[in-house]
């Protein structure tokens, strides 16, 4: 979806979108130029929202933003890892 | 029915909007699905939570719904899908930096690596770590070095002149190999230099206490010096003390841009190891009054 689309279910003004792109909160991907938003960014957009609800700053939310990254990354090595046990692939 | 929208926040009727906003935070933390990936009963709890603070939560809403205007039902359930929905898929989003430092393990690798998964990661390796001890000499004037490593492999290390006690050498692409089409990391090796039997260094400059005999350092003369790039000659003037350190320029540590440190050189006077009647008898009659005491007194 593109950016006006983006921005009604994401329930955020252009300016804020524009504040988040520029922190890099959200990064779409872009070609020729233009930016197409996925269903990942409207729900990292959500979740943005929730934060900003449950009291984190905007200094907050980069720092659990990355986290929540890294945590998502570690489950996913943790997810291959007991499906790999499970199928007897390692050990 | 939906459950009242108060019970859902554990808060009373005539709640503050503060109270309830404090409960919702309170139990949001708790169950977002995105900050409690690992809670599956939390999708479900939060979406009550979220539905009955978007009633509650706004002074108005709150309002005509305790004058029965608007029934909990009619409270809007958030239709949405949470970022951990997509998150653990790989996106550009994707961070391997909370495991990044397991990844030479041996387990990740194979997993990595298995069943062409190596096209969607695609890492750098890790450092390895070694340690090498030198003699003196071999740190200071350079050269080629080998490590054994465990597996039997050989590592060639190339040792810059000049290398000092606890430096690091970088040698690159000899760590770990990479995940994916990744690069290798780094091997470190750490050095560890023996200590000399006559040679310290002291930064780029090497200390040698070098034993005169008495006519040397009474007469002066040519005298042969050890130093770390092998003997020179160096005069020792007239009259030299014990104490008198010379220096011969060029004669230390190697630095990177090519030039050297010094060779300093600690003059001592050493009497022969036998007693000698022709001294003996010299210095008897020489009877010199110099006290080297003098300033001692009090």
């Amino acid at each position: 979806m593109e950016a006006d689309e983006f921005v009604l279910h994401a329930r955020i003004d252009a300016e804020t979108l524009d504040t988040w792109l520029e922190a890099g909160w959200l990064a779409p991907r872009r070609d020729e130029g233009r930016t197409h938003f996925s269903e990942i960014d409207l729900a990292r957009a959500h979740l943005i929202n929730d934060l900003n609800n449950l009291g984190v700053n905007d200094a907050g939310v980069p720092v659990i933003l990355d986290l929540v990254d890294q945590l998502h990354g570690v489950r996913r090595v943790l997810r291959e890892l007991l499906s790999a046990a499970r199928s007897g692939t390692i050990g | 029915m939906a459950a009242d929208p108060y019970d859902v926040l554990g808060v009373k009727k005539d709640a503050s909007q503060e109270e309830i906003q404090k409960a919702y935070r309170q139990l949001a933390k708790k169950l977002h699905p995105d900050l409690n990936p690992g809670n599956e009963h939390a999708e479900e709890q939060f979406k009550d939570v979220a539905a009955a603070y978007n009633l509650l939560g706004d002074g108005e809403k709150r309002a005509r719904y305790d004058r029965g205007e608007i029934d909990a039902s009619g409270a809007e359930r958030p239709q949405r899908q949470f970022y951990k929905d997509f998150a653990e898929e790989g996106s550009q989003y994707t961070s391997d930096a909370g495991f990044a430092d397991f990844v030479d393990d041996d387990i990740l690798s194979r997993i990595f690596t298995r069943d062409g998964r190596a096209t969607t990661v695609r890492m750098r390796g890790a450092d390895a770590h070694y340690r090498l001890t030198l003699d003196f000499l071999d740190a200071i004037n350079g050269g080629n070095q080998q490590i054994t490593l465990p597996d039997g492999s050989i590592l060639d290390v190339r040792i810059p002149p000049g290398t000092h006690n606890g430096q690091i050498l970088r040698l690159r692409g000899k760590g770990r190999p990479g995940i994916g089409d990744g690069p290798p990391g780094d091997a470190l090796v750490q050095v560890e230099v023996r200590p000399h039997r006559i040679f310290t260094r002291e930064g780029d400059n090497i200390h040698l206490d070098l034993p005169i005999s008495l006519g040397e350092a009474v007469l002066g003369g040519r005298v042969r010096v050890p130093t770390p790039s092998g003997p020179v000659t160096m005069t020792v003037p007239k009259w030299s003390n014990t104490g008198t350190t010379l220096r011969l320029k060029g004669k230390g540590v190697p630095r990177a841009d090519g030039s050297k440190g010094d060779e300093l050189v600690s003059l001592k006077i050493m009497l022969p190891e036998r007693s000698d009647p022709e001294v003996e008898k010299f210095v008897a009659q020489w009877g010199g009054t110099y006290d080297p005491r003098e300033a001692m007194e009090a």
